[in-house]
């Protein structure tokens, strides 16, 4: 009865008997989700256009943070080695379609997919020779990030909003919206669009494989830089970054891997519902750490009754 | 161009480890300069390697015998950790796992194959019962001696005084991680407090939201953290999102690097952390360190890292090694000792002012002995806090409760062997 209670009754009363808290552990949420949306959002716009599980999207957030972080350190100005870097990141994506993904077109999925594997090694490696692998601080002040935070007394409790969360969830919405109106309003986007709808159909209308793959590695290579900062100027850059890219797996287990609306969606719901979870049930119940499972589990119920996600296309293959 | 070419040795060093090794006392460490932990790691690996080469370079090695110091990375990798004592264990005459994960894992291994190992400050702490753990040692200090001191530290001395309050232990979700949770559990049995321990899993090292409300909402009165790696920096700057007061906020050794702090500054102000090692900028032995390796371009190091505490926590555990290796071989009578005579030698280390002064150490770490029964040695240590812009020696010199913790040692190395069963048991009589 008492476990019952735990379960169903305290949790509610908590939220009720503390509202601030609770606006705080939704705000939290909010940040988590909008930064899983992101990585997500690199892996999707990957896959619906040449159907490849980038393994390397973790790998590549580390690069672009320690890239920029490195330029500034050689004395260049912050905003000057965040164009440096994106063209660090644009050469990145030419090299890797021309050395790694033309020699494999046609070749099955899951050597693509080990090619990116090969991909995250050369990167670690080739990170950790140029760079090092002590931890770097993020040159939040020097590009204009606001630190320090701000009050406010819902209720008469406390929610404190960080200046960077703030800008990060507001930048994140801003690079999600104009990679919307990119893949919706522009040639390029509906060539991205096209192949991601039907391979054959666009190549045989003229579409440039070699420009579209190209094009959204570097677009991944952008929302890496840019996880990279607001990730890098919580806990500073290094190579722990990588992990973070395995809680987008559950979003794209969750939203369906071709979907720009499920990871975007996917992302925000996974972060709402695992700090929802952790602190209201997971903490008093279970001893806390269930942010590590409970994603996977949620996206587990969902593919039990939707195999290709919440937003994913459903394949019928006739035979 | 430095950094470059010193990683470029690096690598070469790590590719090369657990090949025929050159001549000399093969002392391999299975470091981690790679993945999640390397910025922790490579301070302390880049102690331990540069007094290795000090002592080649002025003294020609100890007693007139080269040390062959490899490494083979794991990556903080249990596994890798694993295959790396496999690999480098032909000729060696110690293992230094680097992980208390990977410590468990070759602990049986190395009765077996009667191999020492050497796990300074890490590990399973009951292994300071050395008529149990023949081939293990964790001096000079474990994890419950680190607890303890914080404890002290905390009440006073006075251990009574926690009675009624609430301390949050946050710990990385791993068996490092885990390892003191026996000896707290005792405790607030004992004393009354109330323990709340919270998990952090290795993904969510850089966001720690969800513990840090947690902490808001249950208000502990002191957060003690054993965290490793990106965990320190994640959870440093959580405390400092969530205004925990710093001076409340204490962690062990490993969650003192300057690396992290100095990323926090002014922000960190007042934070402790206990260290078994001081450092001393000053010391003779930097004197050696810059003469014979540092100023010929050797060291793997920068100039900053000199004086951080993790790079002279690394020389420290390099220089216990060591006096084992220089124990032995004046017991023996022989330079190039074997792995069950440096066994003898790391039970028989005598570490006393005076010898600490001869190796110009002095207040680098405590006098301390150890015996066939104490692998440990129970130096003690020092509370250090981070003043926004160094870590300042903040106490005096601190000693684990004894009295407390050696039967829950001898208890919990039973249980282990029991459970091991057969497990050779050395009579220290």
């Amino acid at each position: 009865m008492e476990f019952l209670k735990k379960l169903f009754v305290d949790p509610f009363v908590e939220m009720v008997s503390y509202p601030d808290f609770l606006m705080q552990v939704l705000w939290e949420g909010l940040v988590s989700g909008v930064l899983y949306s992101l990585i997500a959002l690199g892996f999707v716009l990957i896959f619906r256009s040449s159907r490849i599980f980038n393994f390397a999207q973790g790998i590549m957030v580390v690069f672009a943070a320690l890239t920029l972080v490195g330029f500034h350190a050689m004395g260049i100005p912050a905003w000057v080695s965040v164009i440096f870097t994106l063209g660090v990141m644009a050469l990145l994506a030419i090299t890797i379609e021309r050395v790694v993904l033309r020699p494999l077109v046609g070749q099955p999925d899951i050597i693509l997919f080990m090619a990116t594997i090969g991909i995250t090694l050369f990167l670690i490696g080739g990170g950790e020779l140029i760079f090092g692998g002590e931890t770097k601080r993020m040159i939040t002040s020097d590009l204009g990030i606001p630190t320090g935070s701000v009050d406010f007394e819902p209720f008469g409790g406390l929610l404190i909003l960080q200046h960077l969360d703030i800008t990060s969830v507001a930048a994140a919405v801003v690079l999600v919206t104009g990679l919307l109106i990119f893949l919706n309003k522009t040639r390029m986007g509906r060539a991205i669009r096209a192949l991601g709808d039907d391979h054959q159909a666009a190549l045989s209308v003229g579409i440039s494989l070699r420009t579209v793959w190209v094009l959204v590695w570097f677009i991944a290579g952008v929302i890496a830089l840019m996880t990279g900062i607001f990730w890098g100027a919580r806990a500073g850059v290094s190579f722990a970054l990588e992990v973070i890219a395995y809680k987008a797996l559950p979003v794209l287990m969750l939203g369906g891997l071709e979907s720009i609306t499920g990871a975007i969606v996917g992302g925000l719901a996974i972060g709402l519902l695992e700090k929802l979870f952790e602190i209201y049930w997971g903490q008093p119940l279970l001893g806390g750490g269930t942010e590590t499972w409970f994603a996977f589990v949620l996206a587990l119920i969902v593919l039990l009754f939707r195999p290709q996600g919440l937003f994913g296309e459903k394949i019928i293959e006739r035979v | 161009m430095k950094k470059l070419t010193s990683f470029a040795a690096a690598a070469v060093m790590a590719i090369t480890a657990g090949a025929a090794s050159a001549e000399g006392l093969s002392t391999p460490n299975l470091s981690y300069r790679t993945g999640p932990f390397a910025a922790t790691g490579i301070p302390l690996m880049n102690g331990q390697r540069d007094y290795m080469l000090m002592l080649n370079a002025r003294d020609g090695g100890i007693g007139g015998v080269p040390v062959d110091f490899s490494e083979c990375e794991t990556g903080y990798s249990t596994e890798k950790g694993v295959e790396c004592y496999e690999a480098t264990k032909g000729d060696a005459i110690v293992t230094q796992p680097w992980s208390t994960g990977i410590t468990l894992q070759v602990l049986p291994k190395t009765n077996v194959d009667e191999i020492p190992i050497l796990a300074p400050g890490y590990g399973f702490s009951p292994m300071a019962d050395g008529s149990v753990f023949n081939w293990a040692f964790n001096m000079p200090g474990s994890y419950w001696d680190a607890a303890s001191m914080i404890l002290n530290e905390i009440s006073g001395n006075d251990l009574s005084t926690l009675s009624g309050q609430k301390i949050a232990f946050l710990h990385l979700d791993h068996p490092f991680g885990k390892e003191p949770l026996p000896f707290l559990e005792n405790m607030a049995e004992e004393h009354g407090f109330e323990l709340l321990p919270i998990p952090v899993g290795l993904k969510e090292m850089q966001n720690q939201s969800a513990q840090w409300l947690q902490i808001r909402r249950e208000r502990p009165d002191y957060v003690v953290m054993w965290g490793w790696g990106a965990m320190n920096a994640g959870a440093l700057t959580e405390a400092v999102k969530t205004r925990y007061p710093m001076d409340q906020f204490l962690g062990v050794w490993w969650s003192g690097h300057d690396g992290d702090m100095e990323a926090l500054g002014e922000a960190g102000t007042g934070y402790r952390s206990i260290s078994y090692s001081a450092p001393q900028p000053d010391a003779q032995v930097m004197a050696d360190i810059r003469e014979y390796v540092f100023d010929k371009g050797d060291s793997l190091a920068t100039e900053s890292e000199l004086d951080w505490v993790f790079y002279q926590r690394g020389l420290v555990i390099s220089a216990m090694l060591a006096e084992g290796i220089k124990t032995a071989q004046d017991h023996f009578g022989e330079g190039e000792i074997t792995a069950s005579q440096l066994r003898w030698g790391l039970e028989n280390i005598n570490l006393t002012d005076e010898r600490l002064a001869e190796m110009g150490m002095t207040g680098m770490v405590a006098p301390f002995s150890t015996s066939c029964s104490n692998h440990t040695g129970h130096a003690g240590g020092w509370m250090l806090q981070w003043n926004g812009s160094e870590w300042e020696v903040a106490s005096d010199h601190l000693m684990p409760d004894s009295e407390a913790i050696r039967p829950l040692e001898v208890a919990a190395a039973a249980e282990y062997a029991e459970a091991n069963a057969p497990w050779p048991i050395a009579d220290c009589e």
